[in-house]
Parts: C-alpha cells; sequence; structure tokens
C-alpha cells in the first residue's frame, strides 16, 4: 500500500462512522423537520403528504381560508420573543462588559479562576438554576418574604410569572455565553491605542466611543448572536419563570408537538427560528469578516 | 485624575464582585434553605434540619410516617438511574466519534473541512428545541420506539460537537516536534500515535468526556421531545415536579445535582485547561 492510500484508508476509517451518525440522526432529521414544515396536518394528528405552504401563511398572513386561519397572535408571540430575546443580550452585556475589563487585568491565576467561577454554572442543571429563582422570586419566596418582613410592603409583589422574570432567568443563564467573547476581545484590547487617545486630549468617554468600544465590537457582536439565538427558541425559561401568563415561540413549539400535535405547523413555526439563525449567523459572518465568533468563543 | 481613576478601578472591582455574588448567591440561597425545617413555607427560616436528604434518598423519617410528602422516591431513583445510564452511554459514544473527527480536521487534509467544521458547530448555536422536535418527527417517521435508545441516538448528535471543540483544542495547541523526532527515530504511524500523540491528547479527552457526561445528566430539552411517555430523567422528573407545585425534597435534590455537576465540571474544566 502506498502511503497516499493508507492515510485515505485511515482517514476514512476516523471518518466513516460519525460521519453516517451524523448524516442519518442530524442532518437528516433537521431536513426532515424542512420537509415536515410544508406538508399538510393530517385530521388525526398525522401528515398528508401534500405540498402545503399554508403552515407559513398561519404565521405570515397568507392562510388557507378552508381550513386555517390566519392568527396575528402568532405574529404576536414571536415578536414578543424577539423582544425579550434582544433584552437578554443587552441584559447579558451590561451584566458582563465591565467585569470583563476588571478580569482581564488580574494576575494570570486569578484570571484563570474568574473564568473557572463563570463556566463552571454552565455545566450545572439548567432546570436547577431556574428553580433557584422561582424559590426567590415566587409570592412566598425569598424576595417577598424579606420585603413582607421589614414591612417595605403590605402584601407581596408579583415578581414571577412576568415578562421581566424571564429576563431575568435568561440573562441568568446566559452569562457565560455572552462573557467568553466579550472577554476574548476584551484582553485583546490593545491599550497603547487608548493611552494614545488620552494623550492626544480625547476624554475618556470620547475614547471609550472612538477606541475601546470599536475594538471590541466584534466580541460584543459574537455575544449577542450566541446570545440571542437560543434566548428565542427557549422554552424551559417561559415555562418555568413565565408560566402560562408570559408565552414565548419556544411554548408555542412545544405546544404543537406535545399538545395540539400540528406537527407540520410546529415545524414551519421551528423553521421561523432557525431562519432566524441562519440570518443573523450571515450577517455576522459577512459584517464581521471573519470566522464565526462562537467558534472562537467556544474553542477557548 | 488620580482620584478619579482610583475611584472608577474601585468601581469596576465593586462591580465585579456583584457580578459574582450575582452568579453564586442563588446557588448558596437554595443550599442553605435546602436545610430548612419548614415544610410549608420554603423560605421562612423555621429550624435546622436534614430530613429532606433523609427523604430523597429514601430513609423513613417523622415526615415520610406522617405520609405527608414524597410518594415518589421510587420515580426519582429510577429517573437518577436512567439519566446515568444515558450519559453513560452516550458519553462513550461521543468521546469516540468527537475524538475521530477532531484528529481527522487536525491531522488530514482532504475536501469538506470547513463542511465538517460548520456541522460541528451547529448544534451550539441552533436552539435545542429545534433538533429536539427535528428528532422527535425523525423518530417517530422511521418507527423506532421512543425511549433510552433514542434519547441516546439524540443526546450524541449534540454531544459529539462539545467533545470535538475540547479535543481540537488541544490538538492545535499541541508541540508537534515530537511527533516528527518519533518518526525520524523510526516509530512507524501507529506507534506515534499510540505513544506520542495519545498520551498528550488524553487530559482533553478525558476532560471532553466528563463535560459530555455532565451534559447529557443536564439536558432537558431535547430528552424531554424524544423520551416517549415510559422513561423519565432527572431533569425531566424536577420539570415535572415544578409544574406540579414545589416542596421541599426538591431542594435536596437540587442541592445534590449541584454539588455533583460542579465535582465532574471542575475535574473536566481542569482537564481541559491544563494546556502543557
Amino acid at each position: 500500500m502506498t502511503i497516499a492510500s493508507r492515510r485515505r484508508f485511515q482517514l476514512a476509517l476516523l471518518l466513516g462512522p460519525v460521519s453516517a451518525f451524523l448524516a442519518v440522526f442530524f442532518l437528516g432529521p433537521l431536513a426532515i423537520m424542512v420537509v415536515t414544515s410544508f406538508l399538510a396536518p393530517g385530521l388525526y394528528g398525522g401528515v398528508e403528504w401534500t405540498f402545503y405552504p399554508h403552515n407559513f401563511g398561519r404565521i405570515l398572513g397568507f392562510a388557507d381560508p378552508m381550513f386555517e386561519e390566519y392568527d396575528p397572535i402568532y405574529i404576536a408571540i414571536f415578536l414578543r420573543s424577539v423582544e425579550i430575546a434582544a433584552l437578554t443580550v443587552l441584559a447579558t452585556l451590561l451584566v458582563c462588559y465591565p467585569a470583563a475589563f476588571c478580569i482581564a487585568r488580574l494576575s494570570e491565576r486569578s484570571k484563570n479562576f474568574c473564568l473557572f467561577l463563570i463556566t463552571l454554572p454552565f455545566f450545572t442543571s439548567l432546570i436547577v438554576r431556574l428553580f433557584v429563582w422561582v424559590l426567590i422570586l415566587r409570592q412566598t419566596g425569598l424576595v417577598n418574604e424579606v420585603l413582607l418582613s421589614s414591612g417595605l410592603t403590605e402584601r407581596p409583589l408579583d415578581l414571577i410569572y412576568t415578562k421581566g422574570a424571564i429576563i431575568l432567568g435568561m440573562t441568568y443563564v446566559f452569562i457565560p455565553f455572552m462573557f467568553m467573547p466579550v472577554y476574548a476581545s476584551v484582553e485583546k484590547l490593545d491599550w497603547t491605542l487608548v493611552r494614545a487617545s488620552l494623550d492626544l486630549g480625547a476624554g475618556p468617554i470620547r475614547t471609550f466611543w472612538r477606541i475601546i468600544l470599536p475594538l471590541t465590537a466584534p466580541g460584543i457582536a459574537g455575544g449577542a448572536v450566541i446570545v440571542f439565538i437560543p434566548a428565542l427558541g427557549n422554552f424551559v425559561v417561559p415555562a418555568v419563570l413565565g408560566g402560562a401568563k408570559v408565552m414565548m415561540f419556544g411554548n408555542l413549539i412545544e405546544q404543537q408537538f406535545l399538545a395540539a400535535r400540528n406537527w407540520p405547523f410546529g415545524a414551519a413555526l421551528a423553521m421561523m427560528v432557525m431562519s432566524v439563525m441562519l440570518i443573523m449567523m450571515v450577517a455576522h459572518v459577512v459584517l464581521s469578516g471573519r470566522r464565526s465568533a462562537a467558534a472562537a468563543a467556544l474553542a477557548r | 485624575m488620580k482620584i478619579a481613576r482610583s475611584l472608577f478601578t474601585g468601581g469596576l472591582l465593586a462591580y465585579t464582585g456583584l457580578f459574582f455574588a450575582f452568579i453564586y448567591i442563588p446557588l448558596a440561597v437554595i443550599a442553605v434553605y435546602s436545610f430548612n425545617a419548614n415544610p410549608v413555607n420554603m423560605m421562612t427560616w423555621t429550624g435546622f434540619t436534614t430530613e429532606w436528604y433523609a427523604q430523597v434518598l429514601g430513609f423513613k423519617t417523622k415526615v415520610s410516617e406522617s405520609a405527608l410528602y414524597i410518594e415518589s422516591t421510587g420515580q426519582l431513583l429510577q429517573a437518577v438511574w436512567n439519566s446515568l445510564v444515558i450519559a453513560a452511554s452516550t458519553t462513550a459514544i461521543a468521546t469516540v466519534f468527537g475524538t475521530a473527527i477532531a484528529i481527522a480536521l487536525y491531522r488530514f487534509e482532504f475536501v469538506g473541512q470547513r463542511f465538517y467544521r460548520v456541522v460541528m458547530f451547529m448544534p451550539m448555536l441552533m436552539p435545542d428545541i429545534v433538533l429536539g422536535i427535528a428528532l422527535l418527527i425523525f423518530f417517530v417517521n422511521s418507527g423506532i420506539r421512543l425511549g433510552l435508545t433514542t434519547i441516546i441516538i439524540g443526546q450524541c448528535t449534540f454531544l459529539i460537537s462539545y467533545v470535538f471543540i475540547v479535543v481540537s483544542a488541544r490538538l492545535a495547541g499541541m508541540d508537534r516536534t515530537l511527533e516528527h523526532a518519533s518518526a525520524d527515530l523510526g516509530a512507524n504511524e501507529w506507534m506515534t500515535f499510540r505513544r506520542v500523540v495519545l498520551p498528550q491528547l488524553f487530559p482533553a479527552i478525558v476532560g471532553g468526556a466528563l463535560l459530555a457526561f455532565i451534559i447529557s445528566m443536564d439536558d432537558l430539552v431535547i430528552t424531554y421531545f424524544i423520551a416517549g411517555v415510559d422513561v423519565t430523567t432527572l431533569p425531566m422528573f424536577i420539570f415535572s415536579m415544578l409544574r406540579r407545585g414545589i416542596k421541599p425534597e426538591i431542594n435536596a435534590i437540587a442541592v445534590m445535582m449541584l454539588s455533583f455537576s460542579f465535582v465532574v465540571a471542575s475535574l473536566g474544566l481542569y482537564l481541559r485547561s491544563r494546556q502543557k
């Protein structure tokens, strides 16, 4: 055997099984989901094999008037989810950005320890971390206990099952996602440029807007993308902290699959999330002109 | 100017202190209150007890004798067992597959490398729910019965990515002169791989495996869609308990899960970061 053909054999051995696995169980299902979103829902929960674009019509406003009606509620829920996801991005950024500057200037050892402390929660159970917020925010929760017993309020405040609770919970959960890319760009920041700007007479605020912010923008953009996308499709946070009162797109998708059993419509809803994801990824790649920031951040 | 500067630095430090407080105080709260004896109002402290832990672990306690609480210790233990079986199987599969892709991408040249990279990063970005329903549609259409098998297959699709990322980071940062030296000294490729590459790669592989294990144990969304009706995992059990109403036992379960994840993830992160 020649060296080249032996290398090819080794490569096939390495990649063959895993490629087959991913083709069948990862790319396959995604393709089937795309197809399903264009099929008609069957009468008893199944799927009918006819081309049926009205699943999207039900969301976007060109519904098939015979069976399905256009209901602006879907687009309203979608927009609310976009709003909540955007506010989550903003909140995580406000929480992480200043901290990143502080941690970037610590000694190597403390730096690594801080990064460890920030990544650690990512590997603890999501449901447990949300449950903690239920205990803190609910009617008989910690905050209300403290407020009531100190006499600051007469009766418990409605903290849980609000939009604010969802944003708080998401922020808590997505901190590591935002912190890592932001930190990566803050750490690389060339401080001689900042000093030059100050020396040349620009004030601290102007230096921030003209030097620091543009130089750390790639990290902010990367963090925004990898927080926004999972936040948009999230269904656990709103299920736990939003209750039945504040519904997000993820809950709608879940309902179509597990309660309403209209799979094609559910798949169409999921496609909306996927298309937002693709648009954001393309925009991000085009705008930043570099490899996916998610890749860089996660490969750390 | 100097005062302004030190004020700014102090402010930044205080902010960072608050940042860590925000992350860890909630976890500390639950750890403390899991020992609260108050069975009705969990956030009003009435005394210290280890009752809830005993309860969860299936010991007889005063409370369980008065039959107020957990009727479901059996279910809980079953859920824990399911989670462990799933995590062990997925970790084994995902570690082999993820490492294979990483080695292929970093030690071979071939057409389609970019494509593999994109596929590896897709599960990280995609909302879990999308992959969950895609797998559900797939499994139901292909007639595979939902249960342990489907959960294991489904989780592997995204755990491979995690192992891949950890192992490939190590491969990218590895000093290749040792490999060349080994080859120059007459070792064949397999020898070089086994005696030089693998030992250097080993901490990353174990680290990746531990992280995959813990992520598998914690996965809720994807598992939730493809579990079917017969199988419940630990996160699913807690999720349904939360929906039915909160009991103090959940505190104890939550704290035990947190401690377990902390230990395993710390080990995994330590092994991942041990670059040299």
